[in-house]
């Protein structure tokens, strides 16, 4: 029931279709458009972030923000520095990475509503520093003129709209394979585990917090490379970008897509961003009013994604202890 | 040198006291019906906007207000009751979603109705200046407002130790089986928590609105520094949220003389080792 | 499960063709007049009357204008701010990409503006701004009809000192803005041999936008022995900042501030804020022509008082009208030819009093006022009491 693998021919084949589409828009969409996708990337890779974590390693949490946003600024320093984007992408994973193995040792000693508020501390505590450490991030207004950088050494800088989105879509999608095929490998099966049965890993020798803190520090990359795409797509980063509201839309779309899928989560993130950015701007000033319906809608419209997401969560009432 | 922080201290124990009514009805909430009502700072809000629209400037609207702030906060718990009565035993994720996204559209529409500033009740000439406290000048509204919460307090405390009722409570909140050994209808358990709570929040919000008045990002403000509350104190105990409480109101006025370049990462990082703290001690166990 | 996965590929190709579609089918580009103007500003949440206040102005000086600029019919599409550059930028970039402005107008936040400001350089589109301004080294399509966020400071200092006997405590929010802000006065009240009250020398700076509760700090401004406060706080924090100085220690000392008393935030301060002084470029009682049209338009649509926010939007509108006007009636109305005409722009006549962009900052040249909250009837009201500096050459 583990909907990460996509084994099945017909999955394939599903897959392939929607990596095409995605690298043929730019030949039909106009720019905007292609704007508002390639920002889907950056929070794309936040969202299979904390659906990795929420659904796959069983830990909710509204925190993956944090990493996002060490990603974020540490991209942003490194194309001042000249770097291309690959650089970026990587300096930035490594650099969410680090962060996310130092906090993690804490998290994942806990579980449920108590994961999911440690979890919005750190974020709270990141989006804080961010706005308060002036010298490194530029404080409040953040980093409001990022460098056009090439996406490869010696390439061209990524300017254009069509560039941006490819080189975007192309990185989110490169992340996101190597996650996939990280998640059916033997580390797979032990993180699901993990989540499914915590006591009979413990009691057959595994080490369910070793394997958890290197589940977190995966996912603080992703989420860490999720940063430097949202600054290559919109070459600039502030506190807002890295706030609670992020968190939550991200964790709204997650579970939309129904917490355990990273593809679901992606679709989220989509339908997510669709109201938000196109929807929204039609209907000034009704932003929060939509997003207040749109997560209303999703809790009963929903319930199949949401009640499983619960159960495998330990969350569910019905089967506690799961 | 005591002197320089008496006013900050006495201003933080009125904080606290705000805090700990508005976060005693998330924790009973929490701890009773096992629901994380993430639109609470939002039934805040309600209660403050109606107690401003009815105030007047005399000790009948100020009454009135904190009438109207109950029956808000009532009307509130019955909207999320009836909401979140379909939902049951769809686990915590579910509701903070659903309560989450009532709390947005909500705001929204508290906001088409009362508009976008921050409002601030019309209060009795006698309430509206300041009074001579060991040689310092004090608002005179919050030192009655201490006055009024504190009872308010007592009040509770006596229910929670001292009827059965609140035996009731207390067994509940240790062990949330109990709810089904009691024979009662959870049903009725969850639109007695979400009617009292509602009422509280509600009351809070008409009792508080001279100090934290109501206003678009008032309802996410207040909803996570009683969040920290209910955290710090435990999930559940009303005792550990009133001690929490007054220590996060503490945080908020002394803190920032005697501590001003950490104050803003105390609260949340109060949090999270109270959060670990706990989190060692029942570890591996589902909270 | 091969269901499940085909369902979810299927949710997320379909998610994609629903952006796609609604993106692509959202704009007609273009748009109905000969110009399109995109005008950003905050109609949800923290800066929302902030925001109102500017959209009204912008659209007042368009509809007492027959809806045109320079002759051309102006199609205007508004998008919301929010509450900074998250928000911002995507709103930016529709107007931008989709709707394909010819010039963009507005904006509430300095943080806003500079990840707009970005947008608008990289797009050769001019940004004529009517609110916060951070510096920004390179304007070459950046106006901007309010001042850089120091000058109110820079323009009270010397009053303040002249008419202060003793040491000033400078408290201000600590964001951008407010650091700006605060900067511009201190810098030049220190450098005039002012001394600051505060203990450590430096500015005193409050948790933004956490702190509500000033009676902590209120109280530490009383113990110093300060002779007048100087703060900057907008909004909320407006509101509980003046509200609880009143009812302080500090009460008796007199307050200075930089905005503090403008706009809708004045009712609910109430009695409190009477005898504030506040610096600004816009006071509603100046005796001018312009400001008599554009206070007597401003009153016939609103019941409440023109402020300044409405006032740099209603000039924005203004720039661009005037600019356009002097582009030939047989060219073609491009990015380009705006921004060319706006920096030929001489004195501009406005309800603030006349003033001209500084041809390297592109920000107004302009005189400052002093004026004071008191009893108008029964309202509150800022009343002029004298010209300060003209400050932004």
């Amino acid at each position: 029931m583990i909907p990460t693998r996509l084994r099945t021919p017909l999955g394939i084949a599903a897959a392939v279709v929607a990596v095409a589409a995605l690298l043929l828009l730019p030949t039909v969409a106009d720019n905007y458009t292609l704007i508002t996708v390639s920002r889907v990337a950056g929070l794309g890779l936040l969202a299979a972030s904390t659906a990795l974590m929420t659904g796959v390693a069983g830990l909710p949490t509204l925190g993956q923000i944090a990493p996002y946003a060490v990603g974020a600024y540490t991209a942003a320093h490194l194309a001042h520095l000249a770097l291309p984007g690959l650089v970026q992408l990587l300096g930035a994973a490594a650099a969410a990475a680090v962060f996310s193995l130092a906090t993690g040792a804490a998290v994942v000693q806990t579980r449920g509503v108590i994961c999911l508020m440690v979890t919005l501390a750190i974020g709270e505590l990141t989006a804080i520093t961010a706005g308060q450490w002036t010298s490194l991030t530029g404080g409040t207004d953040g980093m409001p003129r990022v460098p056009a950088t090439p996406a490869l050494p010696g390439g061209e800088n990524l300017v254009k709209v069509p560039d941006v989105y490819t080189y975007t879509v192309v990185a989110a999608l490169a992340v996101l394979a190597v996650t996939m095929l990280v998640l059916r490998s033997p580390a797979g099966t032990l993180i699901r585990g993990c989540r499914d049965n915590e006591a009979r890993m413990r009691a057959s020798g595994h080490r369910v917090s070793l394997t958890l803190l290197w589940t977190f520090t995966g996912a603080g990359a992703i989420a860490g490379a999720g940063g430097a795409l949202l600054v290559s797509s919109q070459r600039t980063v502030s506190p807002s970008n890295v706030g609670f509201e992020v968190a939550a839309l991200v964790l709204l779309a997650v579970v939309i897509g129904g917490a355990a899928s990273i593809p679901g989560a992606l679709a989220g993130v989509a339908a997510v961003v669709a109201v938000r950015d196109t929807i929204a701007p039609k209907l000034p000033g009704e932003a929060p009013l939509l997003l207040g319906v749109l997560f209303i809608a999703a809790v009963y419209l929903l319930p199949g994604g949401l009640s499983g997401v619960a159960a495998r969560l330990g969350l569910h009432n019905g089967e506690a202890g799961a | 040198m005591i002197d320089a922080y008496l006013i900050p201290a006495v201003n933080g124990l009125a904080y606290g006291l705000l805090l700990f009514t508005v976060a005693a009805g998330l924790t009973l909430i929490f701890g009773v019906a096992d629901v994380l009502n993430l639109a609470h700072g939002t039934v805040y809000v309600a209660g403050g906007y109606v107690a401003v629209s009815v105030s007047d400037g005399t000790w009948a609207g100020l009454g009135l207000g904190v009438l109207a702030g109950a029956a808000a906060g009532l009307v509130s718990g019955a909207v999320l009751w009836a909401a979140l009565t379909p939902l049951s035993g769809r686990g915590h994720l579910t509701q903070a979603l659903l309560t989450f996204g009532i709390a947005l559209a909500g705001g929204a529409l508290l906001e088409k109705a009362f508009g976008a500033d921050e409002l601030r009740p019309v209060l009795p000439a006698a309430l509206d200046g300041s009074v001579d406290l060991a040689g310092h000048r004090f608002p005179t509204y919050r030192l009655l407002f201490i006055a009024v919460a504190a009872v308010l307090a007592v009040a509770g405390w006596l229910v929670i130790t001292r009827t059965r009722v609140g035996a009731r409570v207390r067994a509940v909140v240790d062990d949330r089986d109990m709810v089904a050994a009691l024979g009662v209808d959870p049903r009725v358990v969850l639109a007695a928590v979400l009617a009292v709570g509602g009422a509280l929040a509600g009351v809070a919000g008409a009792l508080g609105a001279p100090i934290l008045g109501p206003g678009p990002s008032t309802a996410p403000q207040t909803l996570l520094l009683s969040l920290i509350v209910v955290v710090v104190g435990g999930l559940g105990s009303i005792g550990g949220a009133f001690l929490a409480a007054i220590a996060v109101g503490q945080v908020q006025s002394l803190g920032v003389v005697l501590l001003p370049s950490v104050s803003p990462y105390l609260l949340f990082a109060a949090m999270a080792v109270a959060l670990l703290v706990r989190g060692w001690r029942g570890r591996g166990v589902t909270a | 499960m091969r269901t499940r996965v085909r369902t979810l590929v299927a949710v997320t190709t379909a998610a994609l063709v629903g952006v796609t579609a609604t993106a692509c089918t959202g704009g007609d580009e273009g748009g109905s007049g000969d110009v399109t103007i995109g005008f950003v500003a905050s109609l949800s949440g923290t800066y929302q009357t902030v925001g109102e206040d500017m959209r009204d102005g912008f659209q007042l000086y368009l509809d007492t204008h027959g809806g045109k600029f320079g002759g051309r019919t102006v199609d205007l599409r508004v998008a919301d701010e929010g509450d900074g550059p998250a928000t911002a930028t995507p709103a930016a970039e529709r107007l931008v990409q989709q709707d394909e402005v010819d010039a963009l107008a507005g904006i509430v936040g300095g943080g806003s503006y500079a990840a707009i400001a970005a947008l608008a350089q990289e797009n050769e589109l001019p940004l004529v701004g009517a609110n916060g301004r951070p510096d920004l080294p390179d304007n070459s399509w950046l106006w901007h009809t309010s001042y850089i966020s120091d000058e109110p400071g820079i323009a009270i200092a010397p009053y303040v000192k002249d008419n202060v006997d003793g040491p000033v405590y400078a408290i201000g929010p600590d964001y951008q803005g407010g650091h700006d802000e605060l900067r511009g006065f201190v810098d030049t009240y220190t450098q005039l041999g002012g001394v600051l009250a505060n203990p450590d020398g430096e500015t005193k700076w409050t948790p933004f936008p956490q702190t509500t509760d000033f009676l902590p700090y209120l109280n530490e401004i009383a113990m110093t022995g300060a002779k007048a406060v100087y703060c900057f706080y907008a909004g909320k924090a407006a509101v509980d900042f003046v509200k609880q100085y009143a009812q302080s220690d500090a009460a008796d000392i007199p307050l200075y501030g930089a905005f503090l008393t403008e706009g809708a935030v004045l009712a609910a301060q109430g009695d409190a804020a009477e005898g504030i002084r506040n610096v600004l470029n816009y006071s509603p009682d100046l005796d001018n022509p312009a400001n008599r049209t554009f206070v007597a338009e401003w009153s016939a649509k609103f019941p409440r008082q023109p402020t300044t926010f409405a006032m740099a939007s209603y000039d924005a509108a203004a720039v661009l009208d005037r600019a356009i006007a002097t582009i030939p009636e047989d060219q073609e109305v491009t990015s380009a030819a705006i921004n060319d005409a706006i920096s030929g722009l001489g004195v501009i006549d406005s309800p603030r009093g006349t003033w001209q962009f500084n041809p390297t900052t592109h920000s107004p040249i302009q005189r400052w006022y002093l004026r004071q909250v008191a009893k108008d009837g029964e309202m509150l009201s800022n009343m002029l009491i004298e010209d300060l500096a003209t400050v932004g050459n």
